[in-house]
């Protein structure tokens, strides 16, 4: 236990203290792992239908907060600001799988290639993004509320506002993957990609689609990440590791597993901190993905390799 | 003309300086990825590995040669460290797990200031001969000794990858089914080109610490891996001779374009960010249309799956 920092506290206050801050850390877990989460479907799905990992993932989340802040900051209200970040992003997600991603596909490129590529790309679209707005931190323009008393702790309107959006995301996404036809084709396809196209699914509209779906949470993520974090060119690349050990963690395409990763890696994360200095919260998903790696490689919830 | 030739001649050596140290870099990482295919995306760790011992265990009073043979030794032992739960996996995890690794590493080099100043970084630690050769001509002296090292380098790498052993990983990157099946291990042979790998970054990262007599944790930053890998790209995958005149090459580059860069209307930052745009843009045009590098053997990649 750590330390009263005034000498002669009542214990009894000490423990309250104590209680307080555990609490404190759940919740900020719980709202950094609905952005993990939500931000880490994309990764997943894109990783099994196209098998590779995109690198540039975690730029895609800063891309969305930063065209969220620029709208955000030329007058528009967050609302509007967040679906043009969505669209943004989904823009620049369909140009480059016409560009880069099916004429790659076309040319049966290895799997190395294609992660290089995405490397690259990653290294292009964050330094687009310092280049126009500078390394410094940002915040949206708006106003600051009340937070609410939660259990001794405090909650902040933004971050109610991320886990009900969060919470919205997941419900609409389980809607498509088990309703419609396209999200249906989307399952078939990351289970095994051959035996859709010889069952007559039209595969690089489904990817298409993957894309579109998979960036539009990850865009979604970026602007809800925006309210509860400062905005930072580099806030998408450090989200990539909590992303690749959730995705891990869940299976690789299996998007309920990666939602469960997800939030397992926030709490985990913010619980730790209660043990180690902050500086480490990155170390720790680390940590744990390489624990996965060592004794469960499919994941803990299953999925395929 | 005289004075030409006395800022001309040290100007250059600081090029062939920097040069071999790269070289000697992308060297290790030329044996993972150009000849067994291992896609190391945190190859930057281990110069710091290898810069850091050598420096730690000098100021605590080793002898440099014993400080340089501990440095190279930690960096090829972490190598085996992070090897043992990626290998044996698809190539993309060990890509995951070392670009994490790397970013972990600079966060401990940066917070346990008990252990390695941290930010403040390190100086006044031996270098080589210091008190023998005068001081006007110790980079020329240093170039000499670099040179030798690179030779010998070179030399051995090449005997490495025509022995045998280099025949199976060269069959390991191609198909690793066929080594496996003629009973080779192929961990095992991955295992030892990711430790030799290292372990010859560690080598680089004690040269670069003797030339730029002064190591902090942000010398080491994930865009050197990136740097190793277009020089190795540049210079033709699977080629020691390409990798050294692709080291050439780009530190030319990144030396001339120093002055260039007062005709580019840019601030400080925004140069910064304009180099990694066309670092990561060089990367992706490379692997989309040019994957076996300027100087290269078509022949030496297999293209598809």
């Amino acid at each position: 236990m750590p330390k009263s920092a005034i000498p002669g506290t009542p214990t009894i206050i000490y423990i309250h203290r104590h209680l307080y801050n555990r609490m404190q850390l759940v919740i900020n877990g719980l709202v950094i792992g609905s952005i993990i989460a939500i931000t880490a479907i994309g990764l997943s799905m894109i990783y099994k239908t196209l098998n590779f990992v995109n690198f540039a993932h975690g730029d895609f989340v800063a891309f969305a907060a930063y065209i969220a802040l620029f709208a955000n900051t030329s007058g528009m209200c967050l609302a509007s600001a967040f679906l043009v970040a969505i669209l943004a992003t989904i823009v620049l997600g369909v140009f480059m799988e016409k560009v880069v991603w099916l004429p790659m596909r076309r040319k049966n490129a290895s799997r190395t290639t294609l992660i290089i590529i995405s490397i690259g790309f990653a290294l292009v679209l964050r330094n687009i993004l310092v280049f126009i707005w500078g390394g410094s931190t940002r915040n949206y323009d708006i106003p600051v509320r009340r937070g609410f008393e939660f259990f001794g702790a405090t909650i902040t309107s933004n971050q109610v506002l991320v886990i009900l959006a969060a919470f919205l995301l997941v419900f609409a996404l389980h809607c498509l993957l088990s309703r419609t036809k396209i999200g249906k084709s989307m399952r078939a396809l990351s289970d095994n990609i051959d035996l859709a196209r010889i069952s007559g699914i039209d595969v690089d509209r489904v990817i298409l689609w993957t894309w579109v779906i998979g960036l539009g949470l990850a865009a979604a993520g970026g602007v809800l990440y925006g309210l509860v974090t400062a905005i930072r060119p580099d806030m998408g690349w450090y989200l990539l590791l909590p992303m690749f050990a959730a995705v891990i963690l869940g299976g690789i395409g299996n998007p309920y597993g990666t939602i469960a990763g997800g939030i397992i890696i926030g709490l985990s994360q913010e619980l730790s901190t209660a043990f180690i200095p902050t500086e480490y919260k990155f170390a720790v998903s680390f940590v744990m993905m390489t624990l996965v790696l060592l004794l469960k490689p499919e994941g803990i919830f299953g999925g395929a390799k | 003309m005289i004075e030409y030739v006395d800022t001309l001649l040290p100007y250059i050596t600081t090029i062939l300086l920097i040069s071999s140290i790269y070289a000697i870099f992308s060297l290790g990482l030329n044996l993972e990825w150009g000849f067994t295919g291992l896609i190391d995306f945190g190859h930057v760790a281990f110069l710091a590995i290898g810069a850091y011992t050598t420096v730690m265990f000098n100021m605590s009073g080793f002898p440099l040669f014993l400080s340089v043979i501990a440095g190279i030794v930690l960096s090829g032992f972490f190598g085996l460290l992070l090897g043992i739960p990626t290998l044996r996996l698809r190539e993309d995890y060990l890509a995951i797990v070392m670009i994490g690794f790397s970013e972990v590493l600079r966060f401990i080099l940066l917070n346990e200031q008990w252990l390695t100043r941290g930010p403040f970084g390190i100086h006044g630690f031996d270098r080589p001969l210091q008190d023998v050769i005068p001081y006007q001509h110790y980079n020329t002296f240093l170039l000499i000794l670099y040179l030798a090292i690179l030779v010998i380098i070179y030399l051995s790498l090449e005997r490495l990858v025509r022995s045998p052993w280099g025949r199976v990983l060269k069959s390991i990157r191609e198909d690793e089914a066929v080594p496996s099946a003629l009973g080779k291990n192929v961990f095992w042979y991955r295992l030892q080109s990711l430790m030799i790998g290292s372990a010859i970054a560690g080598l680089a990262g004690a040269m670069l610490a003797f030339y730029i007599m002064y190591i902090e944790p942000n010398t080491f930053k994930p865009i050197e891996t990136f740097h190793a890998w277009i020089i190795i790209i540049l210079g033709g995958t699977a080629s020691n001779k390409g990798t050294i005149v692709g080291a050439l090459v780009f530190c030319t580059f990144l030396s001339v374009t120093q002055f260039t860069n007062r005709f580019l209307p840019f601030t400080a930052h925004q140069m910064g960010a304009f180099r990694m745009i066309v670092i990561g843009l060089l990367l992706m045009l490379l692997m989309m249309y040019k994957p076996e590098g300027i100087f290269g053997k078509k022949e030496e990649l297999a293209l598809s799956d």
